[in-house]
């Protein structure tokens, strides 16, 4: 690494496991990454692999029952988020953390302004008064690209992707050192992904802000992220600099991933899909969850798994792959 | 090799997963610690009513000249009424009745109600209004007076009783399904019955009843409860099953009079009346949580 | 002659704004066994258009031909007949099957309605056929709607649509709600079956990667008109509308090292009710004058190649 930054928040063999009809499905297995200083990191991978869980274990919000956050730690600034209670935790959400949420129909209440929405968070965590909560409010709709005049406005007035800003005004009004952004422009439509995603990338510079992105989309991250942790079925299988993983990808599965793209397989006549679907939560297989469906596939497969180190921030989950040097 | 290990769990998976919706939804009412109660409570009080004959330790009719507005005692196990016939022999027979009454009405206006209902919400437009609004007049008028006003145009009698008790039930039939009619109909598997040319008949009773029935199965199954008392109600006063046939509402209205000499006259009947709304009420509380989609997987 | 014609059609719903011009004044033709791409954002009318030409919805004005026939206003009977040749396969798997019926069932309503069948054995020869050209495991015959992943789903959905034979088959944004590795699998599957039925398809999408490598023509719509209609490599290779560029641009695109150069639209898609006479997109565009308040014309730029735009000339 050329420039030492500094360590910011991390999470160590994150485990969170939840019960749906009496079988324990394990949502979260061993979950590692650090996270700098106003870097981005995004979380890719499929629908149920545990990509939200994981966001929200970071934010305290899991609903317990059904979920179980069974063991691991996630430090930022020399706390443990995990062992907070949750007083701290109050203070601690929406002021040094902050989630958007994929649907932002439903992330606003439909009987509040868009204004005392945005006032309210602020109020919470900083002693304004209600005329500077106000002015503040304001200041942050006409920086997400909303005319200030609108905050009075209720929000079935506002359009999909200006409802997507507002959720974001709420989201960074407290300068939240952490950003959680799940799947933010999944509901949007692609012209107004585009604006919204630029936007998120200019706040996030201009209040070096970190964030975690959540997305099944490697267009996003590749426009988006620093760093991408490929997730399936609970686990990191590859993890690294998105120059690592675009250029290098290592694991059957990220490769793969990148193989069904259309945009990839210009010219040719078909698609390469992989095969199979995502396993059975309640019932993981033994060993690598990928390999029944990987093409690589061996009786190796079935045992240990090791984290395979390829470079100085490039490592995977394959016991196909040899240890750099 | 790994790969067809796989599938064998997977198999299982699925085969433990494969039941018919209707095994799914008794297995989760059985689960319902509350609808079990009534589930037992209920089966006793029908199986012993169905089998009154075998149950019963005396005939319907038998007057036990010396043992006149007897106490409850080892020989009469709820005592005896005025002419010394055996009350809980009386209340197995009555049970017959009233049972057979409540699940007759209750059936009878709910199957109308859909069925008027369904035609509402599918076909929309100005039969919809027309429906609708005959169903708000409908049920402006109150339940307990439009029965009275059918059972003494009609008169009593098993069916005429259950008509008057039913048509109370039918205009909430009605909004029930028209309402679930409209939260469905923009579902595209409508939309693809209909290109695969099912006629609109077909559209309505297979493709859309069957999704769009359950909050009136639910609300039949309580109905039961009411349409009981209800039934006794009428019959208490004069109109629903007549002398000497043993009703639950009818021994009540006789009991009336003797209400502060012989209470256990009144208590009995009432008893058992409670306990089968009541064990009805938990069976139909249990079946809303079982058959409501968003719990299941 | 081509399978399908479109002309001039028309869709307007009444909404209590005003009339909503959902599709507006659309023409194109479709040739046996090819695939027409329609891509556009939601609320432009792509999915109303599909309905409309397969017949689930009313046409307010236009014609639509099948093989020459117009079948804009057909009842009954002959209703009956075209909807043994045209189908339709729906953008979400979860709402497109009834959650009551049984996979197999499912699959065997149209061919009891189709009456090519006799008999029970045949009908289920016929099923078990279907299911396993779509890939659907003799396992899962049996099962419910929710007991299936989304993929599977989608399968089911498809064999439903061939079930009745048809020739065309409207393609609702069908693998949209799907992850990336299973709707590469369908897209694929969907392929296939075009090669060996020879189906025309149309598909509807607002994924400008998944239709540039399914169709051969792709139409590009916004608020209910089409504003670019070419074959697929041509338009990715000569972009000539405003809006497409912007779409095009817009795509996040794999490529770490040269990121597409963004054309930035300014605000939001405006609304299809009441819409003024004049380019709908004008009030977006970023070289937008006076002149675009004047209707437009789909006009053949270049050969085959077609776009509503007055101003093309000094843009490109």
């Amino acid at each position: 690494m050329s420039e030492k930054k500094e360590k910011f928040l991390s999470v160590r063999d994150l485990e969170v496991v939840y019960t749906s009809r009496k079988k324990i499905v394990q949502a979260v297995n061993k979950v590692s990454f650090d996270l700098h200083k106003g870097e981005t990191l995004a979380l890719v991978g499929e629908t149920g692999a545990g990509k939200t869980t994981i966001a929200k274990a970071i934010l305290g919000i899991l609903p317990n029952p059904p979920s179980k956050v069974l063991g691991g730690e996630i430090q930022m600034e020399g706390e443990d988020l995990l062992r907070l209670p949750e007083e701290k935790m109050l203070e601690i959400r929406g002021k040094k953390i902050a989630m958007i949420f994929q649907d932002p129909m439903t992330a606003l209440n439909p009987l509040m302004t868009v204004g005392e929405q945005i006032m309210e968070g602020l109020m919470l965590h900083n002693p304004y008064d209600k005329k500077q909560a106000e002015e503040k409010a304001k200041e942050m709709l006409e920086m997400v690209g909303i005319p200030a005049e609108r905050w009075v406005e209720y929000p079935f007035e506002f359009s999909g992707g200006m409802k997507q800003r507002v959720v974001i005004a709420m989201a960074l009004a407290c300068n939240p050192l952490l950003l959680l952004a799940d799947e933010p422009t999944t509901a949007l439509d692609v012209t107004i992904q585009a604006q919204v995603l630029d936007l998120i990338k200019e706040l996030k510079d201009k209040y070096e802000t970190s964030m975690i992105l959540i997305t099944h989309d490697l267009g996003v991250v590749a426009e988006t992220s620093d760093k991408v942790a490929v997730v399936y079925a609970g686990k990191i299988i590859e993890y690294g600099d998105k120059k690592d993983i675009f250029l290098h990808p290592s694991h059957p599965y990220t490769q793969g991933l990148f193989a069904s793209l259309p945009s990839m397989n210009a010219g040719e006549k078909r698609l390469r899909p992989i095969p199979g679907t995502l396993p059975d939560p309640t019932a993981l297989p033994k060993g690598c969850a990928f390999a029944p469906r990987c093409p690589k596939a061996t009786q190796e497969c079935m045992g240990e798994i090791p984290n395979v180190k390829l470079g100085p921030d490039h490592s995977c989950c394959c016991c196909h792959l040899k240890q750099e040097g | 090799m790994i790969r067809r290990k796989k599938k064998g769990a997977y198999d299982q998976y699925i085969k433990s997963s494969k039941s018919s919706l209707f095994a799914e939804t008794m297995q989760r009412i059985w689960e319902n610690p509350g609808a079990r109660v009534g589930i037992v409570l209920l089966a006793v009080i029908v199986l012993a009513c169905l089998f009154a004959p075998l149950v019963a330790p005396y005939g319907v009719n038998d007057m036990d000249i010396q043992n006149m507005f007897a106490g409850p005692s080892a020989q009469h196990l709820c005592g005896t009424d005025g002419m010394g016939r055996d009350l809980f022999t009386r209340l197995l027979y009555g049970g017959r009745y009233s049972l057979a009454l409540g699940l007759c009405a209750a059936i009878f206006g709910s199957v109308a109600g859909t069925i008027i209902g369904s035609v509402a919400g599918y076909f929309g437009g100005k039969t919809e209004t027309l429906i609708m609004r005959i169903m708000d007049i409908w049920s402006s008028l109150p339940s307990i007076l439009l029965c009275i006003l059918i059972s003494a145009v009609l008169g009593s009698g098993f069916f005429n009783t259950v008509l008057a008790l039913s048509v109370g039930n039918v205009p909430i039939g009605v909004r029930l399904i028209r309402g679930q009619i409209l939260a469905e109909r923009s579902r595209e598997y409508l939309e693809a019955a209909e290109s695969i040319k099912c006629s609109k008949i077909s559209i309505m009773f297979r493709h859309l009843l069957p999704n769009v029935v359950s909050p009136v199965i639910v609300d039949a199954t309580m109905g039961i409860g009411m349409t009981i008392t209800m039934a006794a109600a009428l019959s208490y006063i004069g109109l629903g099953v007549q002398p000497p046939t043993p009703e639950w509402g009818a021994m009540l209205a006789d009991a009336r009079t003797h209400i502060l000499n012989y209470p256990h006259l009144i208590m009995f009947p009432g008893l058992i009346i409670a306990l089968t709304v009541l064990a009805i009420n938990l069976i139909g509380d249990g079946l809303r949580d079982a058959m409501d989609p968003k719990l299941r997987k | 002659m081509s399978l399908i014609e479109v002309r001039n059609l028309k869709k307007y719903f009444k909404v209590p704004a005003g009339l909503n011009h959902a599709v507006d004044d659309v023409s194109f033709t479709i040739e046996k066994g090819e695939t027409l791409g329609v891509v556009g954002e939601s609320g432009c009318g792509k999915s109303t258009l599909g309905r409309t030409m397969i017949r689930l919805q009313e046409a307010t004005e236009g014609q639509i031909f099948l093989n020459g026939q117009d079948i804009t206003h057909v009842k009954g009977r002959e209703l009956d007949k075209i909807r043994d040749k045209m189908q339709i396969v729906f953008q979400d798997p979860y709402s497109s099957l009834n959650p009551r019926i049984r996979i197999e069932s499912t699959i065997k309503e149209p061919l009891k309605h189709s009456g090519r069948f006799h008999g029970k054995a045949e009908l289920q020869e016929e099923a078990n056929r279907l299911m396993e050209l779509v890939g659907i495991d003799e396992r899962l015959r049996q099962s419910y709607p929710h007991e299936l992943d989304g993929g599977r789903r989608q399968r089911v959905g498809i064999a439903r649509a061939l079930a009745l034979n048809p020739e065309f088959i409207v393609c609702d944004e069908p693998v949209s709600a799907l992850d990336v590795s299973i709707q590469a699998q369908v897209l694929n599957l969907l392929m296939d079956l075009q090669d060996q039925m020879g189906i025309a398809y149309m598909f509807v999408t607002h994924d400008l990667s998944v239709v540039r490598h399914i169709s051969d023509h792709i139409c590009v719509m916004y608020l209910g008109q089409l504003v670019e209609k070419a074959p697929a490599e041509e338009l990715f290779a000569h972009t000539l509308h405003p809006y497409t560029k912007a779409l095009l641009s817009a795509i996040p695109s794999t490529d770490i090292f040269h990121p597409m150069k963004r054309v930035r639209l300014k605000g939001e898609i405006t609304s299809p009710i009441n819409p003024e006479p004049g380019c709908r997109f004008a009030a977006r565009c970023p070289y937008a004058k006076e002149e675009c308040r004047q209707p437009q014309k789909l006009q053949e730029a270049e050969k085959n190649h077609y776009v509503s735009c007055c101003r093309l000339k000094e843009i490109s």
